[in-house]
């Protein structure tokens, strides 16, 4: 296979159009980056490619033969693999079983040929970077960036040569990064044609030889990847939004207003839990956003948890209004008027094939209940209409399960949750982690206005970038404990990372 | 090792272990095998002391080996069914149900050797009827299977009547009981010879291979070809199979078939097996374990005669040793993520 063309493929789902008409060409020897934001419709491009989606209208071309993938399968048999982000593995086979899964080499009596297996996939191991040593251990014992290898060898071993890659790098860490661009340029030097799908700007240059923008199920550009820039990419990439974009109006907005001096909604004073953090204080000020910075694995989440009823601290005392609270559970803490926004969203988050009536409106329940404990379905789905439209969550009716949504809609739509609530506390776990740029910055905007509405807004973000943008206040922590805080003043990037590797040493209040 | 494995490259030490030999040893002791060894050790050297020579005999551990085989046959046939993260519970009934039709045959006159394959085919068939609910009704496996718990027993009793079978053939006593090759029962060797067998289509065989892929995930193993559904509905089948020649192998042991026969043996099948260390979730456990899982279940219920304790009591023991077998698995996994 030399050349693999899609023409004017659409696809709908339900009433909603992914693809309007989407014309690409994959060649072998060339590295095609698809770039788009979530829900651009580069999930279900995937899809149609890999023969898991079967376009309404369009056609699909090998060599300039038109061709109907029935299915994986027959997409895996005519050269067409796919990488998922999140690898589809068997945890407890071996790697070697797993790059043999559904194509084991066996004797004519069906026994698996160990040997056999052993001698086809040694000649990509050097090349994927795969000890052999790995072949026998349980998938399970790997890391995510060695399971991705461990795909790309499935694939090859079946001789794919057009491989697809879906946003493998969201999950890897730098290291990685570069080890799976190294190896991709390796594939496509070798002859594979490659497709590169991500949102992140910055990997075009080091890894397309071409770029495809797909924005709202449309191509609006097609370039070499040498003749673009980021500024033009990210143009394309928000289409209309970009005019409205207001991540670009307002960095660190209103932190030269200084700290207010009415006393903080929320007071943490020495908090501390037996594992997870120690003598931690927090301040947080009505119609502020205070940030908190940290590495992964910092207390931070776990601090939130605390206020939230969700964990028990050791000792210490979280103050609101100045009046001592406890909560014992997430009920009670709800019911002193604290939000918490979790940060995993398919874990923590949503009620995945629940529709979006159940998942808007669960945490004002008993407001949309007849004496508190009938259900108002009528007021329920006015209410989710409504948040709906103010939130400008795309779906087909209010019954969708929130599932089958893009991860922006369905972020936007657990924000909407507590939006809608009276708080005085509201915290906000990663509130855009994985999400896309114009979502971004439209939930960047709704938490301005909730702090302007008086609630104090905690903003808990590993995003460097993110924090300088929402947040007036920071407090940063390492290792379980409080390191560094800004009230007010004007931080730096540099600052807070410095203080969050440990780079600064001391602990410090720095004050307007 | 989360964080090693992290790193790519052939440089990851973790993934290399120098330490080789004592990990070896400690993923020894830390098997469940091992553990089973143990109690198995332990309940032994208690019914001898507590006995009075009871347990060595030559009539009490034909006994127990008769018993076990009964036990492990079926449970040889549900480790395939929970390796690929189903679940029957209808066995019991099921046993009940065969036993009924061949008694019936036995009684009608039928010879021997036409009535050995009808257990086998009644059984299997059941199993396929299993198979055709869950996995064309897409019905789940403990749904149905409770369901068929009830309509077989409702079998028995429209079959049966009111009426005992006891006029059995008592070549079925001699050949499963009676005759022996080395030290071994008939039924002890048919089902060691049938647990090896599967043992070994588990490990090396491409479908047995398979079976273990769908219970890690099933979706992936669709996805990458493999014949999900045709491979679930073979395990039913082949359960329902074993299901006939264990109530073969019964109808040995006590030539008697009642309305209640088979009820609650769905229990000790499927205790066996978990307490061997196969997944209720799929994915993960083997032959080897059931076999070890079998042995305990059998010499708990033998302890208990033996030592003349109230027959209510082996449940309690029973239950007890699978919850704390379920305690070591969430030990184990546990122990994986420090480490």
């Amino acid at each position: 296979m030399n050349r693999l063309e899609l023409r004017g493929i659409v696809k709908s789902f339900g009433g909603v159009r992914a693809l309007k008409g989407v014309d690409a060409v994959i060649a072998a020897g060339r590295t095609l980056v698809l770039l788009g934001e979530n829900g651009a419709g580069k999930s279900t491009l995937i899809k149609t490619l890999t023969g898991a989606v079967r376009p309404d209208e369009g056609e699909i071309l090998i060599d300039g033969t038109p061709v109907v993938l029935r299915d994986p399968m027959h997409a895996r048999a005519l050269g067409i693999t796919a990488v998922y982000q999140e690898p589809m593995i068997f945890p407890h086979l071996s790697v070697l079983e797993n790059i043999f899964a559904g194509c084991e080499i066996t004797d004519r009596f069906g026994r698996v040929q160990t040997e056999a297996m052993l001698r086809a996939v040694r000649p990509w191991l050097s090349s994927l970077d795969l000890a052999e040593s790995l072949l026998h251990r349980p998938m399970a014992d790997l890391g995510l960036g060695h399971q991705q290898l461990v795909l790309i060898a499935q694939a090859l071993v079946q001789g794919a040569r057009v491989i697809v890659f879906d946003e493998p790098t969201a999950i890897l860490s730098r290291a990685e990064t570069d080890r799976l661009v190294g190896i991709i340029h390796r594939l496509r030097d070798d002859g594979r044609a490659i497709v590169y799908i991500t949102h992140r700007l910055e990997e075009v240059p080091r890894l397309g030889d071409h770029v495809t923008v797909l924005t709202d199920g449309r191509v609006t550009g097609d370039y070499a990847a040498s003749e673009v820039t980021e500024d033009l990419l990210l143009r394309l990439m928000m289409g209309k939004r970009h005019d409205a974009g207001p991540e670009r109006e307002a960095i660190r907005p209103s932190a030269a207003a200084g700290a207010s001096s009415a006393p903080p909604v929320l007071s943490i004073r020495g908090l501390s839990h037996s594992r997870h953090f120690h003598d931690v204080d927090w301040d947080a000020s009505g119609g502020r956003i205070t940030g908190i910075y940290g590495l992964v694995g910092a207390g931070r989440s776990e601090v939130a948890m605390t206020v939230f009823g969700a964990l028990r601290a050791a000792s210490g005392r979280i103050l609101l209004d100045g009046r001592e609270i406890m909560p014992r559970s997430p009920a009670e803490a709800m019911a002193l008027g604290i939000g918490y926004l979790p940060e995993d969203r398919k874990k923590q988050g949503i009620f995945a094939p629940m529709g979006l009536e159940s998942n808007l409106t669960c945490t004002g329940l008993s407001r949309l209940s007849h004496g508190g404990w009938l259900l108002n379905f009528p007021a329920m789905l006015t209410e989710t209409q409504a948040i709906m439209r103010r939130f400008a969550i795309k779906a087909d009716t209010p019954g969708t399960a929130i599932g089958t949504l893009s991860g922006g809609n369905q972020q936007k739509g657990l924000f909407a949750r507590w939006a809608g609530q009276t708080l005085r506390v509201l915290i906000l776990d990663e509130p855009t982690r994985g999400i896309d740029l114009a979502t971004k910055a439209e939930i960047h905007g709704f938490i301005r206005q909730l702090a302007q509405a008086g609630t104090a807004i905690v903003v808990i973000t590993s995003d460097l970038a993110e924090l300088m943008a929402v947040s007036q206040d920071v407090i940063v922590m390492r290792q379980g404990r409080v390191v560094d805080r800004f009230r007010g003043t004007a931080v730096t990037a540099e600052r807070v990372l410095a203080s969050a590797i440990g780079a600064a040493t001391s602990s410090q209040e720095h004050a307007a | 090792m989360k964080s090693s494995a992290l790193n790519l490259g052939p440089a990851a030490p973790a993934l290399h272990g120098p330490r080789r030999v004592p990990v070896a040893w400690r993923a020894l002791l830390a098997r469940r095998e091992t553990a089973l060894l143990g109690v198995i050790v332990l309940v032994v050297t208690a019914v001898s002391l507590g006995a009075h020579g009871g347990f060595w005999t030559r009539v009490n551990l034909d006994g127990l080996m008769v018993t076990c085989a009964i036990t492990a046959v079926p449970a040889a046939g549900m480790t395939l069914v929970i390796l690929t993260g189903g679940i029957d519970a209808s066995i019991g009934s099921m046993l009940g149900l065969v036993s009924a039709i061949g008694g019936l045959l036995f009684v009608a006159g039928w010879p021997v050797a036409a009535v050995v394959p009808v257990f086998l085919l009644a059984g299997a068939a059941l199993g396929w009827i299993n198979g055709l609910i869950i996995l064309c009704g897409r019905v789940p496996p403990i749904v149905c299977t409770l369901g068929t718990l009830s309509i077989f027993r409702m079998g028995v009793f429209l079959m049966m009547g009111s009426e005992w079978i006891t006029a059995l053939p008592p070549g079925l006593t001699r050949f499963f009981v009676a005759d022996h090759l080395g030290p071994l029962p008939g039924a002890a060797v048919i089902a060691l010879v049938i647990m090896a067998a599967l043992a070994a289509f588990l490990r090396v065989h491409r479908t047995g291979r398979r079976l273990f892929a769908i219970g890690n995930n099933e979706e992936a193993a669709r996805l990458v070809g493999i014949p999900v559904r045709r491979l679930r509905w073979m395990t039913y089948t082949i359960l329902g199979a074993c299901v006939g020649l264990g109530a073969l192998m019964r109808l040995g042991q006590s030539p008697i078939v009642q309305t209640t026969t088979g009820s609650g043996f769905e229990l000790g099948v499927i205790a066996a097996v978990v307490l061997g260390g196969t997944e209720l979730s799929g994915g993960r456990g083997g032959m080897f374990g059931t076999f070890l899982g079998t042995l305990v279940v059998g010499l708990v219920g033998d302890a208990i005669v033996l030592m003349h304790i109230q027959p209510f009591w082996s449940g309690v023991v029973l239950g007890s040793i699978i919850l704390a077998s379920v305690g070591l698995n969430e030990g184990r996994r546990a122990r994986q993520v420090v480490s």
